[in-house]
Parts: structure tokens; C-alpha cells; sequence
């Protein structure tokens, strides 16, 4: 079934067409939400919000778009959302004890990082300095960082899900990359690995 | 090439996005200068988590859990609700708020014989502050 034909039975209700929909692009949806937020489980559930977000505004979808256009760009914004609430509540938590926070963000490397098997301790170390120095980028060149890091998306694709011209994506992914390497040698210099 | 010239080209060397002369350039100085070589090593190896970090398998139980959460009353559609009628109606009444007092101060100032221009920085200061501290904790508060 192609993708025309899944929007066109999904348009029409069908059960079993969700359901490929879903099958077929789970993984791209579930991995640019992990590019995003760097957490297994929160980026499984940011995708299962995704596609119920596809499958009630269906009716929406225009032809003569791409699909995982608009899969990668509601996948993208949730992502971002989530990011966002995630900070105003370390707002609301910034009372709470230091220890407690340190101890909180500690376990959540490591149960990022366990999800992969065969992870040893100097990839946990690396993987944690990496989604820092990512976390810490501005959004904008953290989305188009994460669609090619990720996804693999070309230029001419990152544009159109961020409907933005190439040479904005260019300019996004220079300084992303400029940024990750200034954070990176930082870390480097105070020998934090 | 000097070290500051080499190291500011090392994530795009890494990456192969050089033209093919510099390319050449930072290699040769990477070959002849162990601290660029040192961190060129480390940056490559943090870079290299992003091709195991990948999602490569998919959870088997993934669609059910989308249908279970769409055959939910929906929390999603609920908060989406909740919150779209608190920006509608507080973000106004907000407004309005920060317009009656601005009036008010303005009135208030004219009064005392104040300078004219400072109703207009009471009412700009005014502005984000009643947005940030009244509206969003509300909401935050009343979804959770
Ligand atoms: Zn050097």
C-alpha cells in the first residue's frame, strides 16, 4: 500500500490503515523524537501522541504534500513542547533539594543509556557530554541537527519540514556544528571524560 | 596551518564537509600536532554515539498502545480543550486587566501631575509581567 492510498482509506476511517501507518513509520517518528529528548521511553510516547494527533486531523492532510513531511514536523513540535513543559516544571522543582535533582538527572542517563545493550561505562559518559552539548543548542539548530543526524534528511528535506529555505538550513546546521564543538573542547579542556 | 585555523575546521573535517585542500591541510596538521590529534580523537569517538543511538529496532507493542490511548477519552484532546480556553478567556481578561490598571496609573499620574511618559512604562512593564506570573502558573497548575 503506498502512502497515497493508507491517507485515502485512512480519510475513510479504516481501521487497518492506521494500523500501517503506523507500522510503516513508527521508526522514524520514535527516532526523531529521541534525537530530540535523548530519553527511550519519553520519545515512544511523544510518537504514540504523534499519530493520534495524524489520525484525528487526517481530514487536514493535503495531497499534494509529503507524508513523512508531516510526520517528521508534528513529531518535531511535539518534541519541542515536551522539552518546554519539561523545563517550566524543573521550575516549579527548583526547590527541591540539590541532591535529589542530581540524583534524578544521574538515573536518567544512565536509564538512556542502558537501554542499549553492550553500553559500557565510557559510552555512557560520552553519550551523556553529547546530549548536553546537543540539549544546549538553540531549537531551531537542534531540529536541524536532529532530522540530519537522525534521519539522515537531506537539506532540500529539512527545509521542507521546517519551511525554511536551504541556505537557512546550511546557515542552522554550520552553527550547530560550530556550537557542538566549542561545547565539546570546553568539556574537553576541563577533562570531563 | 596553525593550530587555532585547524581547530576551528576539525568538526567539519570529521564530518568531510571541506573543501578538498583544507581537508588536506588539517590532516597534515593533524599529523604533526598530537594536542589537535588528541581532541580531533575524543570529538570523533563523542560524534560516533550518534550511529549507536539510533532507534534500530521497533517496540512490538508500539500500535497498541496508540490504539489504547486513542480509545481513551483522550487526555490529549481534554488538556488541549482546557488550555486553549484558558488562553482564549484569561489571556483577554488578562489584558483587560493590565489596560484598566494602565488607564487607572495613567489617570492616577496625570492627577499627581506626574510626567506624561511614565503611564507608558508602568503599562509596558505591567504587560509581561501580569502574562507570565498570573496567566501561565494558573494553567500550569489547573492541567495538572
Ligand atoms: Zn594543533
Amino acid at each position: 500500500m503506498s502512502d497515497q492510498e493508507i491517507i485515502e482509506q485512512l480519510k475513510q476511517g479504516s481501521e487497518a490503515a492506521f494500523r500501517k501507518l503506523v507500522e510503516s513509520h513508527q521508526k522514524l517518528v520514535v527516532n526523531t523524537c529521541f534525537g530530540m529528548v535523548h530519553n527511550r521511553e519519553d520519545a515512544e510516547d511523544i510518537a504514540q501522541d504523534v499519530f493520534i494527533e495524524v489520525y484525528r486531523s487526517i481530514q487536514q492532510f493535503r495531497a499534494d504534500s509529503k507524508l513523512s513531511t508531516w510526520l517528521y514536523r508534528i513529531a518535531v513540535n511535539r518534541s519541542l513542547n515536551h522539552i518546554r513543559d519539561n523545563k517550566k516544571h524543573k521550575w516549579f522543582q527548583s526547590f527541591e533539594k540539590d541532591e535529589e535533582a542530581k540524583s534524578r538527572q544521574l538515573f536518567q542517563v544512565e536509564s538512556s543509556a542502558a537501554d542499549n545493550p553492550g553500553y559500557e561505562m565510557e559510552n555512557k559518559q560520552r553519550a551523556a557530554i553529547l546530549y548536553g552539548a546537543i540539549n544546549s543548542l538553540p531549537e531551531n539548530q537542534k531540529v536541524a541537527f536532529t532530522l540530519n543526524k537522525y534521519e539522515d534528511l537531506s537539506y532540500q528535506e529539512i527545509s521542507e519540514v521546517m519551511e525554511m529555505s536551504v541556505s537557512s538550513v546550511e546557515s542552522l546546521l554550520f552553527r550547530a556544528k560550530k556550537n557542538l564543538q566549542k561545547k565539546l573542547y570546553q568539556c574537553y579542556k576541563k577533562k570531563c571524560m | 596551518m596553525k593550530c587555532k585555523a585547524a581547530h576551528s575546521k576539525l568538526i567539519f573535517f570529521l564530518e568531510r564537509e571541506l573543501p578538498e585542500p583544507e581537508m588536506k591541510a588539517v590532516q597534515e596538521h593533524l599529523a604533526v600536532c598530537p594536542d589537535c590529534a588528541l581532541f580531533a580523537e575524543e570529538m570523533k569517538r563523542t560524534l560516533s554515539i550518534l550511529e549507536t543511538e539510533k532507534v534500530s529496532e521497533v517496540n512490538p507493542y508500539f500500535y497498541t498502545r496508540v490504539k489504547a490511548k486513542l480509545d481513551r477519552p483522550s487526555e490529549i484532546q481534554l488538556s488541549g480543550i482546557r488550555s486553549s480556553v484558558l488562553v482564549r478567556v484569561l489571556q483577554p481578561v488578562a489584558f483587560s486587566i493590565v489596560l484598566i490598571l494602565g488607564v487607572y496609573g495613567g489617570v492616577k499620574m496625570g492627577a499627581t501631575g506626574a510626567k506624561t511618559g511614565s503611564a507608558f512604562t508602568a503599562e509596558q512593564e505591567m504587560v509581561p509581567y501580569l502574562n507570565e506570573m498570573d496567566v501561565e502558573p494558573l494553567e500550569t497548575f489547573l492541567m495538572e
